[in-house]
This record gives structure tokens, C-alpha cells and sequence, in this order.
């Protein structure tokens, strides 16, 4: 095979492993070989075979397409990609540069990273002032004797508001700045990927759940569907696996073999039952957890359109189970209202031991040595060591409980509560979608 | 039959299987590089159909191992004859000179074989169908790794068996579960979506050619919105098409109209809650409206 071509593909796998899709060396050898069969001078045929061997999900064949539509384009196509993207390396700089012109304290430069003056430079006028104006005025109140520590007291309230600010504009920018890999083609090229790729639905997978749009909410939708649909098919597959471990029934394979003379022609056995866990979920509406609560319902609502043995709470000030509006057939949205309409808490403050002390005297009945208790929430809540306490008392009925963390598993460290539940529960992130993927192929309730 | 993307393309087309260049040339790249074709995609776009169309154009066995959750190598490699291995034993109980007895046992006259051993020990290249491979364990999905990598297997008392004509193999998976990267690995992958409006044309045509091709047409069109629609599960297969487009015929209808639309949408929408999506988002008049456009 013609060398060119060989190196061309092997750079070309290089480039979407960088995009993330997974290529393994073997494909990459397979790839070869097939191109030996195939008449490569066919684009659509190239293509497909490519695509056939380095694609191995349905979510990377957009990406695939594209990547392959701007590595294989036409010389002036990767003339036009070069110039555009020599101009928007420019254009970023010169951004940078008018930024370090605005923050300036006493006429020296605030030290502040690359991404927060390009953070600056897409803020709108008014922003801008905002700052510019509170930089002014330190600097006509300041006093000489404190005059070091001001400068940097300044660029932490800069920082700060840098970092408020990107916290509502997260849709309109864009931080992703990546690491070069030496080779320009390919920067270009996964530059352009970022600005122009097709978004598949793993991006969603990533997204805080809070963030994500309402515009996305029909695909979040589905795919939580999809997952909730996957942890379903592993609770039961879990089970039925035990079914391997057969017992030997000597009663019943006796009996049958007596008209055999006694010689065992046919064996018996004894095959557990299947049994699905007993799950308990308790939700957190309270007021900062309503995004979540609302795709996390969306959730359980799947794994109870498969699953009947789940009884659903929601808390906020108090505890509310909700599992009778969960019948088959139910439409999600009515539910949804139904469900908002009818409670008294939705949108409260935040009391789990209270909602706990609820679960513990109304709710005994359900807590049982079989039982898992699922509980999700930010941690955020009046009380902690009185929830401590709740928790510690219901563990004890229960055969495990289980918590799935809103908070980003980052700030974990610094949330008191996170930490003080932490020691006694089990504790996974659930802050995106892909969290929750997490948790359907983990292990977590074994 | 010489395997070339024409020869592929000329079979599908003598048994009906309506395909594009995508399908055509994977299934021409797997067969060349010896490779599984993993297929997936929602139930009823014609995923084991184009097992079976294989070992149709290729004249050659079908041999299908259906998976379900629990299915193990018992079941779908070899068993021992359990009760043949007792009766040999009664007999020999009477016969002094037994020496042998043992090793005849484990000889392949005891051997009962299960679809994967079929498939490798088959004196004609067949074709290997591993249907809904998601619905199994990952035990088992890792125990098939052996076998579509090198094409052998292993029995302990017989020892490697190494296939003497490499099978065709497919594999369909409807994606209830995410598939091994081992596995995904050794395959080569073809997602099969739903046809396009020309392309369902074509297939009501090579399955059902009575139907006038102004029906046709409205029937594919009707059956890409309601495709399209998320709040529908389950979407409605191929196969349900077709089902369609012979009970329209059967009805003499040359063309939809809201009334038949509710007389018969209980064809291609199978649940109660479907038909009230259904009923809710779209509705018989606009379908109808819309397939007429």
C-alpha cells in the first residue's frame, strides 16, 4: 500500500482518539487491510468502510463524519481551514491583549490566567464598566500603608466576578482550550471540530444537570429513559445470575430416576428465585434541587414503568411519598403536575431529619433487611448532626443506603455535610447525566 | 458465489432485501477480513433479517443461537450426552475387558454439539447468527471472545477445536445494554436506522408489489412521522409496514383517510399507551393530511 496513504490513516485515528472516540491498534490494522479491497479512490466507499471499522457506537458517527469531512477535504477546503483558524488565533490574542489593557491597577497588570482575561473580553460593555469602575475607585481610596495587599485583594474581587458572570453565561462561552499536539493540521482541525462538530448526545451526558436547556430536555429525556432501562436490565440480570449456582434436588432427582433402577439418567436441581431488590428513593425538591428533581423523577419513572417494586418519597421541609402516581401507562408530563400541583413541599427548605424521622415512624413497615434506600440530594440541609443521627438509626432496619451526591464531586471537600454523611453512607456523584450512567453499570447493589 | 460488492448487491436485491451502499459494503469488508458484523439498532429495522438473507445468497446454513439472560456455554457450545455416558457405562458393566471405557466416553460420539460448535465444525462455510447478544450476561459475551477472534473453541477433554471453515458471523444487538469494548473490538459495526421514506418505498414494493403506488407512498410517508414522534416507544418495525400496507390492500383501500387510519393504526402502534401518543401528538386527520401532502 502506498505509504502516504498508510501514514494519512494512521494520523487520521491519531486525530479521533482526540475527539474521543476509542481506536484501538488492531483497527487501525484493520483499517489497512480493508482499504486493500476497497477502490479508496470512491470517497463514499472510503468512507464507510473507515467508519465501519473505527466506529463502534451510534453517538460517534456524526462526530466521525465530520472529522472525516475536514481531514479528507479538498486542498482548498484546508487552505480556507488554515486561514480561518491563523484568524481566530489572532483575533483571540488581540482579545487578550485589550483585556490586559482594561485590568491594570496603578498601571500595572492585574495577574490574572489567559482564560480570565479572554473571560473579560467576552463580557458586554456594561460588564466591563462594572469592573473597569470598581478598579477606578480602589484606586482613588487606597491607602498607602495597605498599598501590597490591595493589588491582590483587587484581583480576587476580579476573579470573583469573573467567575459569577461565567456561571450565567456558561451557553455563550466558550473556555475549551486545548493542549496543541504539535501538529498544525490537526490543532486546526480539532479547533474547527469544537466550533462547528455536530453536538451528539453524549455532550449531554456531561452537562451539570442544572444547566441543561430546555431546548435539550426532550433528548436529556430519552436518554435518561435509556439509562433508567439499563439499571433495570442489571438488577435483574444480577439476580438471575445466581440462577447459575444450582443445587443438586436429591429428593426430586431420586423419584424421577426409580424407573431407572436407581442409576441418576436425569438430575434435578433446585433454582433460587429471582428477586429484584426493594427499593425505597427519596428525592430532594427543595428549592436549589428542582432541576434535578425533575430529571431524576424522569428517571425513576422509567425504572418503575419496569420495575413495581419501588416505593417513591420527595422532601424538602417534610417527607411525601409519591409512588401511587406511578402507574403504567401514566403519561410523565401530567404526572409531573400531578405531582407538583398535590404536594405541599415542592420548592421548600431543606429538613431531611426531619423528613427522616417521617420515613422512620410513618414508613416502618418498608424498612426492611432486603430494603436499599436511595436518597438524592445536595447534602445541603438544617441539622446535620441530628440527619446524622436519623441516618444512623435507619441504617440499621435497612440492608444498605445509598447516596447520590448533586454537588460536584469537586466541592465534595469543602461542603461540611458532604463530608459528615460521607463517613457512614456510601456516596456517588449525580451531578450529570453521565453520573447516572455511572451508577447504572456500577456494582452498587451488591 | 465470488465475494464482490456486485455479487452482494445482485443477492440482496433477488431475495428482496432493500439495502444502501453502507450496509453492501460492510457486509462485503467483514466478509473479505473474516470479521464479525456487529449490527444494531431498534427492533424490526432488519437486523436478523440480513443473517438470514446471507445464508440465502451464499446457499449455506443458517445456524442461530438465540441469547437470552442466564444462556451459558451448556447451551450454546457443547454438552456431554449424559445419558448415552450411562447406558455405555451399563453395558461395559457386563463386559469384562473395560480398559477403554473412559476414553471413549469424552469422545465426540457423546458430544452433544450446540450452535457455536456446529457452526465451527460445519464441513461448509455457514452462517452464524448470535441474535440479541445484548440480552446475555457479560460472562458469556467474554467466553465468546475466543471464538470470534480465532475462530476456535476449547473442550477440556477434546482439547482446541479450531473451525475448518471460518463462518459468517452476525451478530444484532438492540442495545439494551452497552456491548464490551472486547467485543466491539473484534467486530466490524454496521447501525442499521430506520429506512428513509424512499427507501420503505421500496421495500413495500419488493414485499407487497399488488399495492398502487399512490398507497405506497402515504404509507411510508405516515409511518416516518409517526417514526418520528418521541413520545411513541415503540416504534413501529418494518415488518408492522408491511402488515400495514397488505391490511390496507386486503381492505381495498387506494389511498389512507382519517377513517381507516383509526381502524387500523392498532397494526403498526401495539400498546394502549402508543396509540394514546399517538392520538395526543399526531392524530389520524393530521397523519392523514400528512401522508397525502
Amino acid at each position: 500500500m502506498d505509504k502516504t496513504l498508510e501514514a494519512n490513516i494512521v494520523r487520521f485515528t491519531h486525530l479521533l482518539r482526540l475527539t474521543g472516540i476509542k481506536v484501538g491498534s488492531g483497527e487501525v490494522i484493520d483499517a489497512l487491510n480493508a482499504l486493500t479491497f476497497i477502490d479508496f479512490s470512491d470517497r463514499e466507499q472510503f468512507k464507510i468502510a473507515l467508519r465501519s471499522i473505527l466506529v463502534k457506537r451510534k453517538g460517534e458517527r456524526d462526530i466521525f463524519d465530520h472529522t472525516f469531512d475536514l481531514y479528507f477535504a479538498p486542498l482548498e477546503e484546508r487552505e480556507r481551514q488554515q486561514i480561518e483558524h491563523q484568524m481566530r488565533q489572532k483575533q483571540k490574542q488581540q482579545q487578550i491583549e485589550e483585556a490586559e489593557q482594561d485590568l491594570t491597577f496603578e498601571e500595572e497588570k492585574l495577574e490574572l490566567s489567559e482564560e480570565e482575561k479572554y473571560l473579560y473580553s467576552q463580557m458586554d460593555q456594561e460588564d466591563k464598566s462594572k469592573i473597569k469602575e470598581y478598579i477606578k475607585k480602589a484606586e482613588e481610596g487606597k491607602s498607602r500603608i495597605w498599598e501590597p495587599t490591595v493589588k491582590s485583594l483587587i484581583e480576587n474581587v476580579v476573579k470573583g466576578a469573573l467567575r459569577k458572570w461565567l456561571h450565567s453565561h456558561q451557553d455563550q462561552v466558550d473556555l475549551k482550550d486545548r493542549v496543541s499536539t504539535g501538529d498544525e493540521q490537526l490543532d486546526y482541525i480539532l479547533e474547527d471540530l469544537d466550533h462547528s462538530a455536530p453536538s451528539r448526545d453524549e455532550s449531554l451526558m456531561y452537562e451539570d444537570m442544572q444547566h441543561i436547556k430546555d431546548k435539550d430536555l426532550p433528548k436529556a429525556n430519552l436518554l435518561i429513559r435509556r439509562l433508567a432501562k439499563h439499571l433495570v436490565t442489571r438488577i435483574s440480570r444480577r439476580y438471575k445470575r445466581s440462577r447459575r449456582h444450582q443445587l443438586l434436588d436429591l429428593r426430586r432427582t431420586i423419584r424421577d430416576n426409580i424407573r431407572y433402577g436407581g442409576t441418576m439418567f436425569k438430575l434435578k436441581y433446585r433454582s433460587k428465585r429471582i428477586q429484584k431488590p426493594k427499593l425505597i428513593l427519596i428525592c430532594d425538591v427543595s428549592g436549589s434541587m428542582a432541576r434535578y428533581a425533575s430529571l431524576v423523577l424522569q428517571f425513576i419513572y422509567g425504572i418503575h414503568s419496569v420495575l413495581g417494586q419501588i416505593e417513591s418519597f420527595i422532601f424538602s421541609d417534610d417527607l411525601e411519598k409519591i409512588s401511587h402516581h406511578f402507574h403504567p401507562g401514566s403519561d410523565f408530563n401530567q404526572l409531573m403536575v400531578d405531582i407538583m400541583n398535590e404536594s405541599r413541599i415542592w420548592g421548600g427548605g431543606t429538613r431531611l431529619h426531619k423528613s427522616l424521622s417521617t420515613l422512620r415512624t410513618n414508613y416502618s413497615t418498608l424498612l426492611t433487611s432486603d430494603a436499599y434506600i436511595i436518597i438524592l440530594s445536595d447534602t445541603k440541609t438544617e441539622a446535620i448532626d441530628d440527619t446524622l443521627q436519623e441516618l444512623q438509626a435507619i441504617k440499621k432496619s435497612v440492608k444498605d443506603i445509598l447516596w447520590l451526591n448533586t454537588l460536584p464531586e469537586q466541592e465534595w471537600e469543602k461542603s461540611k455535610s458532604t463530608k459528615t454523611f460521607q463517613a457512614l453512607i456510601k456516596m456517588y456523584p449525580c451531578n450529570t447525566l453521565n453520573d447516572i450512567e455511572k451508577i447504572t453499570h456500577s456494582k452498587i447493589f451488591n | 458465489m465470488e465475494i464482490t460488492m456486485e455479487n452482494i448487491r445482485n443477492g440482496f436485491e433477488e431475495v428482496g432485501y432493500i439495502s444502501d451502499p453502507e450496509v453492501i459494503v460492510t457486509v462485503y469488508l467483514a466478509l473479505k477480513l473474516q470479521k464479525p458484523i456487529l449490527i444494531e439498532g431498534e427492533p424490526g429495522v432488519g437486523k436478523t433479517e440480513l443473517g438470514k438473507v446471507l445464508s440465502q445468497i451464499f446457499h449455506t446454513d443458517l445456524i442461530r443461537l438465540q441469547c437470552y439472560e442466564g444462556l451459558d456455554e451448556n447451551k450454546a457450545l457443547y454438552e456431554w450426552n449424559y445419558q448415552k455416558q450411562l447406558l455405555k457405562i451399563q453395558i461395559m458393566k457386563e463386559t469384562p475387558s473395560c480398559d477403554h471405557v473412559e476414553d471413549d466416553l469424552f469422545s465426540r460420539e457423546y458430544l452433544l454439539e450446540r450452535p457455536l460448535l456446529k457452526a465451527i465444525q460445519s464441513e461448509k462455510k455457514p452462517v452464524l447468527l448470535i441474535d440479541e447478544v445484548d440480552k446475555t450476561d457479560e460472562e458469556f459475551e467474554a467466553f465468546l471472545f475466543e471464538l470470534l477472534s480465532d475462530f476456535q473453541v476449547s473442550v477440556p477433554e477434546l482439547g482446541t477445536l479450531i473451525a475448518e471453515k471460518i463462518p459468517m458471523v452476525v451478530l444484532t444487538s438492540n442495545n439494551e445494554r452497552e456491548l464490551s469494548d472486547g467485543l466491539k473490538r473484534r467486530c466490524i459495526y454496521l447501525f442499521l436506522d430506520f429506512p428513509t421514506v424512499e427507501r420503505e418505498v421500496a421495500i413495500i414494493k419488493a414485499k407487497v408489489p399488488e399495492i398502487t403506488d399512490k398507497l405506497t407512498r402515504q404509507i411510508a410517508k405516515a409511518v416516518n412521522l409517526i417514526r418520528q414522534n418521541t413520545e411513541i416507544k415503540k416504534k413501529p418495525s418494518i415488518a408492522e409496514t408491511l402488515d400495514w400496507a397488505r391490511a390496507l390492500l386486503t381492505l381495498n383501500e387506494d389511498g389512507l383517510s382519517e377513517k381507516v387510519v383509526k381502524q387500523t393504526i392498532n397494526i403498526l402502534l401495539k400498546t394502549k399507551t402508543d396509540i394514546e401518543s399517538f392520538n395526543k401528538q399526531i392524530g389520524a386527520a393530521a397523519l392523514d393530511e400528512f401522508a397525502r401532502s
